[in-house]
């Protein structure tokens, strides 16, 4: 009895001191900027390998960020969001191949072919809501993906192979095109993208005029939030970033096909890490693009099988919306507590009472 | 008209036929649930996979094997729906999307199980009926699955409508779709009838998938392509609206042969998910204009 005891106020403690170091003004930039130093330092202590799959995991968490931005903050679900991944991809690609030109310029134009994409896509589509939208998105990256296998300038069913001379990048890199060197590009923009996405989401005007969009447009829109203005600019934002991972991942990897960067599962896997880790949370896309990327990694190395993670994904997605709807940053808050899993528990079996 | 022209029509109809099993059962679901089910695709793939491992394992014709797919399926979705309805109501935040999103969860799970246990081959469903061939002088041949599949495709249809539109419990199940708290109201026990609206759509969809995986072959990676085919149908036609989808399921069908044979297939898949997105913009209500309205 006595020892339960110490153990809880043990935890209380705990939370008690995260939670008041959570509620200083400048917890954010002690966190980041710890991320940043654990970042920079990690790579001495990992082998090729393991700075492969941290480079991956950095390139997900990114991604997922980016999601987080349309589908998490705005609530408009894009299921077509891995189209600009891809176009990103593929515009770095036609770049450096059909015009020979270095990587730098590759990635810029792979930024504005985003940004001008998104725009004339996102004015029709983003009049639609809620199930139209993600239906209309889905559509319109499958049909992206076709275009990429019939077209010649993508290399159509035979995909694309980018330089891979270390002059290629632009400007001269001491070391080479090292396995390093993408890990510190990737984690560049992966932090930039968490550091833009606290900054204009949830330390802004801004951000509150996109979260009043997703809770109620029309009540947005009655206080002078111009909410179409509002829902292009984060869905273009979202969208160049998913391009400009699209670009580096191209040039790391080398090679890129329709079927892989424009495939489902590129956005199956962003929505999938926005809602394991909690939806319009600027810590959920983190934690969820971590768990379910490492998960799907330490299956194929572990368990043998490069393909188990996909029904483990599966149940993970139900049992979040079915018990947990604000992800495991739900939980770990106590946004979620055990009180409110039970009652979830309880009203699930209430609706087995069929007959 | 030439004999392949008339060929290539009937041909189209007869593979529409079976589309329109899927397409309705899928409109009926947004209609009752209120969900759009991400998953329509994997039930056509499970029970095409469920066909071709069963007629290895007992040996028996694939045709024997429909009403036993039909019932395990209906089963399967009459346990799936209690899942569905308690994701989209209660304290959540977005309840509507959060049951696409379960679907989508269903998707993944079912493709990565198949894939998992049974590898990315294709296995194809034996049955005596896959071999022969209907003969008709001036207009053309048809195989006898296809002539079977489309047979089976209005007899299901037939059924359907009949339980829908004539019976006391597909009038409980129309009303919920039209609106569900005042069907529950009127003292219709909502859970039961979106259950069997849930578990019918599960089993037609899945039997469909025995007669696909018939005229071409059962793979993991195959559901993808009979989503697409699902919401092209129901947008087309209009989200929610029955009749709709029967017009388009034909067409669809009709569309697919034609440009397999005439056209080069590599646009086949462009121009439906184009037109898919174009018809969403367009005239969110389907050509007809009588689906739900976008919401």
């Amino acid at each position: 009895m006595s020892a339960e005891r110490t153990d809880e106020s043990g935890q209380r403690g705990l939370r008690a001191r995260v939670d008041a170091f959570t509620a200083r003004e400048d917890a954010w930039k002690w966190t980041f900027g710890a991320a940043v130093v654990l970042l920079a330092l990690l790579p001495l202590g990992l082998n090729s390998f393991w700075t492969r799959i941290a480079l991956g995991a950095l390139m997900w968490v990114g991604l997922a960020q980016s999601w987080n931005m349309i589908g998490g903050y705005a609530g408009y679900l894009d299921f077509g969001h891995g189209a600009y991944f891809g176009v990103g991809g593929f515009v770095t690609g036609i770049v450096m191949v059909k015009l020979s030109l270095p990587f730098i310029p590759g990635l810029l134009l792979a930024g504005v072919a985003g940004a001008a994409l998104a725009y004339v896509i996102g004015v029709p589509t983003l009049r639609l809501k809620g199930s139209y939208f993600a239906i209309a998105t889905w559509a319109f990256a499958e049909a992206m993906k076709q275009l990429a296998l019939i077209l010649g300038i993508t290399g159509g069913t035979f995909g694309m192979s980018l330089p891979t001379a270390a002059s290629s990048f632009g400007i001269p890199i001491p070391g080479g095109l090292s396995e390093t060197f993408f890990y510190y590009v990737m984690a560049a923009l992966s932090l930039g993208t968490v550091l833009l996405s606290y900054l204009v989401l949830e330390h802004s005007e801004f951000g509150y005029r996109v979260q009043a969009v997703r809770d109620d447009e029309n009540a947005a829109e009655s206080l002078g939030i111009d909410t179409t203005r509002v829902k292009r600019q984060v869905y273009v934002l979202s969208c160049v970033i998913a391009a400009l991972f699209g670009s580096v991942y191209a040039y790391h990897i080398t090679f890129i096909h329709p079927n892989d960067v424009l495939g489902s599962l590129i956005t199956d896997q962003m929505v999938i890490m926005v809602l394991l880790g909690g939806l319009g949370t600027i810590y959920g896309p983190v934690v969820g693009g971590l768990t379910v990327f490492l998960l799907s990694r330490m299956s194929s190395l572990f368990l043998g099988s490069s393909t188990i993670y996909l029904p483990l994904i599966g149940v993970l997605i139900m049992l979040v919306v079915l018990f947990a709807p604000s992800g495991i940053v739900g939980l770990l808050n106590g946004q979620t507590s055990r009180a409110d899993v039970k009652k979830n528990v309880h009203e699930l079996a209430d609706k087995f009472d069929l007959l | 008209m030439s004999e392949l022209f008339t060929q290539t029509l009937i041909n189209g109809l007869l593979l529409g036929g079976i589309y329109v099993t899927v397409g309705v059962g899928f409109s009926l679901v947004f209609g009752v649930l209120e969900v759009v089910d991400f998953a329509v695709g994997e039930w056509v793939m499970l029970g095409a996979f469920a066909g071709a491992v069963l007629t290895a394992a007992l040996g028996t014709d694939g045709l024997y094997l429909v009403p036993v797919v039909f019932v395990l399926f209906f089963v399967v979705g009459f346990f799936v729906q209690p899942f569905l309805h308690h994701v989209t109501t209660g304290d959540r935040p977005m309840p509507l999307l959060m049951g696409l999103v379960f679907t989508f969860g269903i998707a993944t799970f079912a493709r990565g199980a198949v894939l998992t246990i049974f590898g990315p081959n294709t296995r194809s469903i034996t049955s005596g009926a896959t071999s022969g061939a209907i003969t008709l002088s001036g207009i053309g041949v048809f195989p006898t699955i296809r002539v079977i599949t489309a047979a089976f495709g209005v007899l299901s249809l037939l059924v359907f409508m009949y339980y829908l539109y004539r019976t006391k419990g597909g009038m409980a199940i129309r009303a919920i779709a039209e609106d569900r708290t005042n069907a529950r109201l009127m003292g219709i026990n909502i859970r039961r009838y979106q259950s069997i609206a849930y578990g019918a759509y599960a089993g037609l969809t899945a039997t469909a998938g025995i007669f696909i995986g018939l005229i071409y072959t059962a793979s993991p990676g195959m559901g993808l392509q009979y989503t697409a085919f699902a919401f092209f149908m129901v947008v087309l036609a209009g989200l929610g609206y029955l009749p709709g989808v029967i017009l388009s399921g034909i067409v669809l069908g009709v569309v697919q042969s034609f440009v397999a044979v005439y056209v080069s297939s590599q646009w086949v898949f462009f121009s439906l998910f184009a037109l898919i997105y174009v018809v969403l913009l367009v005239s969110p209500a389907g050509l007809l204009g009588k689906g739900e309205a976008a919401t």
